[in-house]
């Protein structure tokens, strides 16, 4: 398991020298731990961490808990300065830096503070490199989807014992601790997962409630384990019971635009007619209106270090598809026929189209 | 994300409570002479937005706004479809959509007339929202966190005590009933399942196989030199503790090589390490023992005051 990656570090240190940084900053906290992750693969303890990337090629890092320290230290292989506060840590570091042409890769997430005391000891002033990194990111490593395609398969698993378990007067967060522990059980570092029950009367995914599940309720979850960093998703929907007419009229939808956008996701694809050709499905059958922000977020978004990575699969965002990207096309939305439902699968970009990474049935789930 | 039950027992959290913690706010709002106090949240900065209104933002970013006298207003960049369920585990009868929390703000001040508005840590602000706002027409006033909870409450000591008895009684008896015979990843799952099927709205399970420090689960076997972290938030109030397979204890003031390590669990961040000069306080106190030349690690959650460490 590489704990630093040599291909992004000789991609970030191309890119520090395409632009003329002298030093790459890389700030991870406690939610975007992937801005520090994305050199340095650990999953820190502290409120937060921070690498910084010399045009030399050499990795110092801040951490803010003791325990961050050994494992940093075996990643790097360079020095790691422990402070209980990253302001001290952060000027003790760049002490001897002198005037230096900076940027951060996570500078908006980044306390104000901190940035003040990164632009004081360098001179000044420090760039953001947050896009120019998501961009480097956005298309994989093979070693990173070989931890993307394990994450997908968890996440098949993790999605049989959600179908396993659920069973009506069950809460919702019954039905989420069981898949939590599963898919922990199973290997899982961390998971993100939205999860909603009823009928037309539910307009949105959140964390679970204490509502029972009833049958004839359409049960909605996404489910995105992550491995050693790495997150993949899949979005179904399950019914308690029979399904209803309406719920399979719904399914058949959900399931047509889903299949659109991945028969057009490919390299040379402008991330907009991704959604387009989703959103067209709907407008064909009478429901365009649910396309719109009011009943929906995003058609799917881009995976890796983050679960919601850019591009977001969108109207208007453009963006031109790569290979080795990897994509959820997910056309959740709120329709009235039953409710807010979801549809997507984790799709790898390859040479002349797409391919699933996950191996879920595609159907309409009953329980 | 947060993805445990997230709710509001008015039992255990009474709305007097709420009202109280408000009432400061309001009398910082007047004692400043300012117009409005703004308070930023995000997932895992999340406490002091829980502290204030019982707001949790289980993804996003968020400002509540309190106006002079009034109730607090959420700024928050989560779609309008989740507002209904918000509004049910939290005070807040008014939710703007705000993609942008600056942006949203400073409509609300032009359209009230505000002219010089509060930050709780201005410096601490994303660097984004803070460029942001200081870019701004409003006169910003810092006002330092302490002002605005200087003492746990009793109720806050409680709310702790209870996530600490949920940790400890799962842990103890998992690690008592097989935990020797399984995976890190197993034991980590069934910890995980018990918790969150008892509440816990978040968790955190760390694993150390006695020669390094505490990690997430690599899958390895539990063994005799296992210690397990279990950090686990209940509505909004964190607690940590760690137990060891061999059941071995330390306690204070520690000697014979063990080294002590106190977080802050009630801070901007939920484990900032802290200096014993932080009272009173909610800690986290997490003990290091020396064992066949590696490592057990032993720790609670304690209440910190004047007199010392009482364990919750």
């Amino acid at each position: 398991m590489l704990k630093l990656n040599p291909q992004r570090k000789k991609e970030f240190l191309e890119l520090m020298a395409r632009r003329g940084w002298d030093l790459l900053l890389f700030y991870g906290d406690t939610w975007r731990k992937d801005h520090f992750r994305c050199l340095v693969s650990v999953c820190f303890s502290g409120p937060q961490a921070l690498a910084v990337l010399t045009k030399e090629g050499e990795v110092r890092a801040v951490v803010t808990h003791p325990w961050d320290v050994e494992p940093v230290k075996s990643a790097t292989g360079g020095s790691v300065t422990y402070a209980p506060r990253l302001l001290e840590g952060l000027k003790s570091t760049l002490r001897d830096v002198g005037k230096a042409v900076v940027a951060i890769n996570g500078l908006e997430q980044m306390e104000a503070r901190f940035l003040r005391a990164v632009k004081d000891a360098c001179g000044g002033s420090a760039a953001s490199a947050t896009a120019d990194v998501e961009e480097i990111r956005r298309v994989k490593t093979q070693e990173e989807l070989e931890w993307i395609k394990k994450a997908a398969q968890l996440a098949d698993r993790g999605y049989e014992q959600f179908v396993r378990v659920a069973r009506a007067g069950m809460t919702e967060y019954e039905l989420v601790a069981e898949v939590e522990g599963f898919v922990k059980a199973h290997g899982a570092e961390d998971n993100f997962m939205l999860v909603a029950s009823g009928g037309t009367e539910v307009t949105a995914m959140k964390p679970p409630t204490a509502r029972k599940l009833q049958v004839g309720d359409s049960v909605i979850t996404e489910l995105t384990p992550q491995i050693n960093g790495y997150y993949a998703q899949i979005c179904r929907t399950l019914v308690i019971g029979p399904p209803s007419e309406k719920q399979l009229e719904s399914y058949a939808i959900f399931s047509e635009a889903q299949k659109a956008a991945e028969d057009l996701l490919r390299p040379g694809v402008d991330i907009s007619d991704v959604a387009r050709v989703q959103n067209d499905v709907f407008r064909k059958h009478g429901y365009g209106e649910y396309t719109g922000a009011q009943y929906t977020r995003v058609r799917g978004h881009n995976l890796g270090l983050y679960p919601d990575e850019f591009p977001h699969v969108l109207e208007n965002v453009h963006y031109t598809c790569k290979k080795d990207m990897v994509v959820i096309a997910h056309p959740n939305t709120y329709l009235p026929l039953s409710g807010y439902m979801v549809f997507g699968d984790t799709l790898l970009v390859t040479d002349t189209g797409c391919v699933s990474l996950n191996q879920t049935e595609r159907r309409l789930f009953q329980a | 994300m947060k993805r445990g039950l997230v709710s509001w027992d008015k039992g255990e959290l009474p709305p007097e409570e709420l009202a109280a913690r408000l009432a400061v706010v309001h009398a910082i709002v007047r004692n400043k002479g300012i117009d409005a106090f703004v308070l930023y949240s995000d997932v895992w900065r999340s406490n002091d937005a829980r502290y204030l209104s019982n707001y949790m933002p289980y993804w996003n970013r968020a400002f509540i706004v309190v106006p002079r006298d009034e109730k607090p207003i959420l700024l928050c960049a989560l779609s309008p479809r989740v507002y209904p369920w918000i509004k049910t585990v939290t005070v807040h009868e008014t939710i703007v959509a705000s993609p942008s929390p600056p942006a949203t703000l400073f409509k609300l001040a032009a359209e009230r007339g505000w002219k010089r508005v509060g930050v709780c840590d201005l410096e601490g602000l994303p660097a984004d929202l803070h460029a942001e706002l200081t870019g701004g027409k409003l006169e910003l006033v810092d006002v330092a966190r302490r002002e605005l909870r200087a003492a746990p409450s009793e109720v806050e000591v409680q709310m702790h005590a209870r996530a600490a008895r949920m940790a400890r009684e799962v842990l103890e008896k998992e690690l008592s009933t097989g935990g020797a015979q399984t995976t890190d990843h197993e034991l980590t799952g069934r910890l995980e399942r018990l918790l969150r099927r008892a509440g816990a709205e978040d968790v955190v399970i760390l694993v150390s196989n006695g020669r390094g420090p505490p990690l997430p689960a690599s899958g390895a076997a539990v063994g005799p030199l296992t210690s397990v972290v279990v950090a686990i938030e209940y509505n909004g109030h964190w607690a940590k503790v760690t137990r060891n397979v061999a059941g071995v204890t330390a306690s204070l003031p520690a000697s014979g090589g063990v080294t002590e390590l106190r977080e802050i669990l009630s801070g901007p961040y939920s484990w900032e390490s802290v200096d014993d000069a932080v009272t009173p306080a909610v800690v986290s106190l997490q003990l290091e023992i020396p064992a066949q030349n590696q490592h057990l690690y032993y720790g609670d959650t304690c209440l910190q005051g004047k007199a010392g460490l009482r364990i919750l």
